[in-house]
């Protein structure tokens, strides 16, 4: 069983920089980080490796060379390799196009299995696993927030999703994308003492467009069918704030206040 | 011109499509439209008598939660009826639905529309960005609907037109054997929703050991108790009252934060609240700059004497 994961690396939105001027995020020189639920489903796909129910487990990234060091990270807590799709033409693609590009190199990579987040924290949108998905014509379900181990050598997995209304539980037809939703656990495993001089070599790649071959006008801002026209930097909202003590001024202040605003009658 | 606008009526989520009916008059106005509902046969009837036309979706292999096929049903409706707009909503289907349905008519889709104006004849789109940081303006390019996706209790469909509805079968091409089964489904128990309180008092990692008690305070403000990811993450409250960005978006009128420093993804829950007050140890806790009124100091001594205070009554 060779599971694939997508794995983003996303701008630490407490730290990030935004180009105003071509209306897209700096993604140089931003402290990144793996997205939450990303790293979710590469901690599942270590888990099922070491559980002896999964082969490999290759992770897939689009996204700008700083995100190198984080690839071998993952190398080194147990991922057999790493793919980063990077270059300037995709800069400021939307998620129709990550959707395309990513999908060109699965369809000729090799899985039985994709694994993916539900939704990004940057972008959020939720729409790469089923574009994918819909480009490579399989099955995808979102929310996961469990799967059986033992269904998965079968030919199907068997996966929980919990919605407001419901939890259901779904079988699905593999190869599949299958979104897992952020879970504080399982976590991603520690890097042993070890592996730290491991020699990861051979196990990174880096493929840029010659190696995929799209046109230059199906990508990057070119190809992309939504656009950021503007940005609205927001206060959300900047009251003058009073600060009282628990004690009972305070207390009654609060108290007061409440009042006022109608909330005790 | 009429426009046309198609709506996605997702079973599990009905009254939540409905209300997309607002999202179109905000494009076109209220009687600048025709409202067309994509619909499983057998499924919402509260559409009936609110939309102009039901298409209906009458093969049996066509599940709610099978997007696969139901992306083939939207895009055979729009190869059909040519919309202006295609609305769906962000339920849990709706948000693997809407993405194959866009690669499907290969036109762009904006997630999470909170907003929607009208500029000189344009629509623009307003969506959060960067973790709630920003609003962006997002523009659709080439030929195609607008699509895109909406939560629940985003616009709220005050007058409802009567409208006559014709119902007509939607013939799909291409349907195939559903790949997804749905293996069991357990209605999740029906309880109060944070979203419908007015009052929330909400709790997090500053005083998780004593979250049982915001209870007796927010009972005394006739409202209800929510909380932190940190709170629920610890197993001390239930995931259905999470405020933030893997929980739930509320609008209470009264938000009542005890020991939560105010992350960013929790922050992106709290949509036109009026008035918050936050009790924290640290002044400086980023909610602290959100709020109307901040009580410096032990979130739990600021609940008893409130809670006291209030039970207690009168003018003082
Ligand atoms: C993908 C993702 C999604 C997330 N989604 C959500 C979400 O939906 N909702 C959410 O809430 N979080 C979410 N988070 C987590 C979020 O980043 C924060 O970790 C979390 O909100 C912190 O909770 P907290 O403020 O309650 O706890 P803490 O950060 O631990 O803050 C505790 C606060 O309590 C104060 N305090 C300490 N002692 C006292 C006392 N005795 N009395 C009063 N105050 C005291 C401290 O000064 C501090 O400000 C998400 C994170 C990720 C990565
Ligand atoms: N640039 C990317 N590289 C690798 N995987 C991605 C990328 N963008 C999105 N994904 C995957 O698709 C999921 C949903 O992303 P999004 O549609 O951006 O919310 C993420 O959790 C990742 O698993």
């Amino acid at each position: 069983m060779r599971i694939v994961c997508l794995a983003k690396l996303v701008p630490d939105v407490d730290n990030f920089q935004y180009d105003h001027e071509r209306s897209a995020l700096i993604r140089e020189n931003v402290r990144l980080l793996l997205n939450p639920a990303d790293a979710t489903a590469v901690a599942i796909a270590l888990k099922l490796k070491a559980d002896s129910r999964a082969g490999s487990v290759h992770t897939v990234t689009l996204g700008p060379r700083s995100a190198m060091p984080h690839l071998e990270d993952l190398l080194r807590r147990g991922v057999d390799r790493a793919t980063l799709i990077s270059d300037p033409a995709y800069a400021g693609s939307d998620t129709h196009v990550t959707s395309h590009i990513l999908a060109a190199f699965l369809s000729r990579c090799g899985f039985d299995v994709i694994f993916a987040g539900t939704h990004t924290l940057d972008g959020g949108t939720g729409h790469v696993g089923p574009q994918v998905a819909e480009i490579l014509g399989i099955p995808h379900m979102a929310g996961i927030s469990h799967m059986d181990p033992e269904s998965l050598s079968e030919g199907r997995a068997q996966v929980r999703v919990e919605s407001e209304e419901a939890s259901y539980t779904f079988a699905l037809q593999l190869p599949a994308v299958l979104g897992f939703a952020y879970a504080p656990e399982p976590k991603l495993p520690f890097i042993r003492y070890e592996a730290l001089k491991r020699d990861l070599s051979g196990r990174v790649e880096v493929i840029d467009n010659q190696a995929l071959g799209l046109a230059p006008e199906q990508v990057g801002v070119l190809g992309s069918l939504t656009r950021v026209r503007k940005i609205h930097v927001k206060g959300f909202r900047s009251p003058n704030t009073r600060f009282v003590r628990p004690d009972d001024e305070g207390i009654e202040r609060v108290y007061r206040f409440l009042r006022e605003k109608g909330f005790v009658r | 011109m009429t426009r046309r606008v198609l709506i996605y009526l997702d079973p599990e989520g009905e009254a939540d499509s409905i209300q997309l009916l607002e999202a179109a008059n905000r494009m076109y106005g209220a009687t600048g439209y025709r409202s067309y509902g994509l619909r499983l046969a057998g499924t919402c009837p509260q559409a009936e008598g609110l939309l102009d036309v039901l298409l209906q979706v009458e093969d049996p292999r066509v599940r709610p939660y099978d997007a696969a096929n139901l992306a083939r049903c939207v895009e055979a409706a729009h190869r059909k009826h040519h919309f202006d707009a295609i609305l769906i909503p962000a339920t849990t289907f709706g948000r693997m639905i809407a993405p194959r349905a866009a690669m499907r008519l290969h036109v762009g889709l904006t997630a999470d529309v909170a907003d929607i104006h009208r500029e000189k004849g344009r629509i623009e789109l307003v969506r959060a960005a960067f973790g709630g940081r920003m609003r962006a303006v997002v523009a659709h390019r080439g030929r195609g609907p607008l699509m895109i996706t909406v939560r629940k209790n985003t616009f709220t469909l005050d007058a409802r037109i009567r409208r006559s509805t014709d119902i007509a079968p939607l013939v799909v091409d291409g349907i195939t054997e559903p790949e997804v089964t749905l293996v069991e489904r357990r209605p999740a128990e029906k309880a109060a929703d944070i979203r419908e309180s007015e009052v929330l008092v909400s709790g997090g990692g500053g005083i998780k050991e004593h979250f049982d008690q915001l209870e007796k305070l927010a009972r005394a403000l006739g409202g209800r108790v929510s909380a932190s990811r940190r709170v629920v993450d610890a197993g001390l409250a239930p995931r259905r009252i999470q405020v933030g960005q893997s929980g739930k978006t509320v609008s209470p009128r009264l938000y009542i934060a005890v020991g939560i420093s105010g992350s960013i993804q929790h922050v992106m829950g709290l949509k036109e609240v009026d008035t918050i007050i936050v009790a924290n140890t640290d002044r400086n806790a980023p909610l602290c700059s959100l709020a109307d009124m901040v009580v410096e100091g032990d979130g739990m001594e600021f609940v008893d004497r409130l809670t006291k205070r209030l039970l207690k009554g009168g003018k003082g």
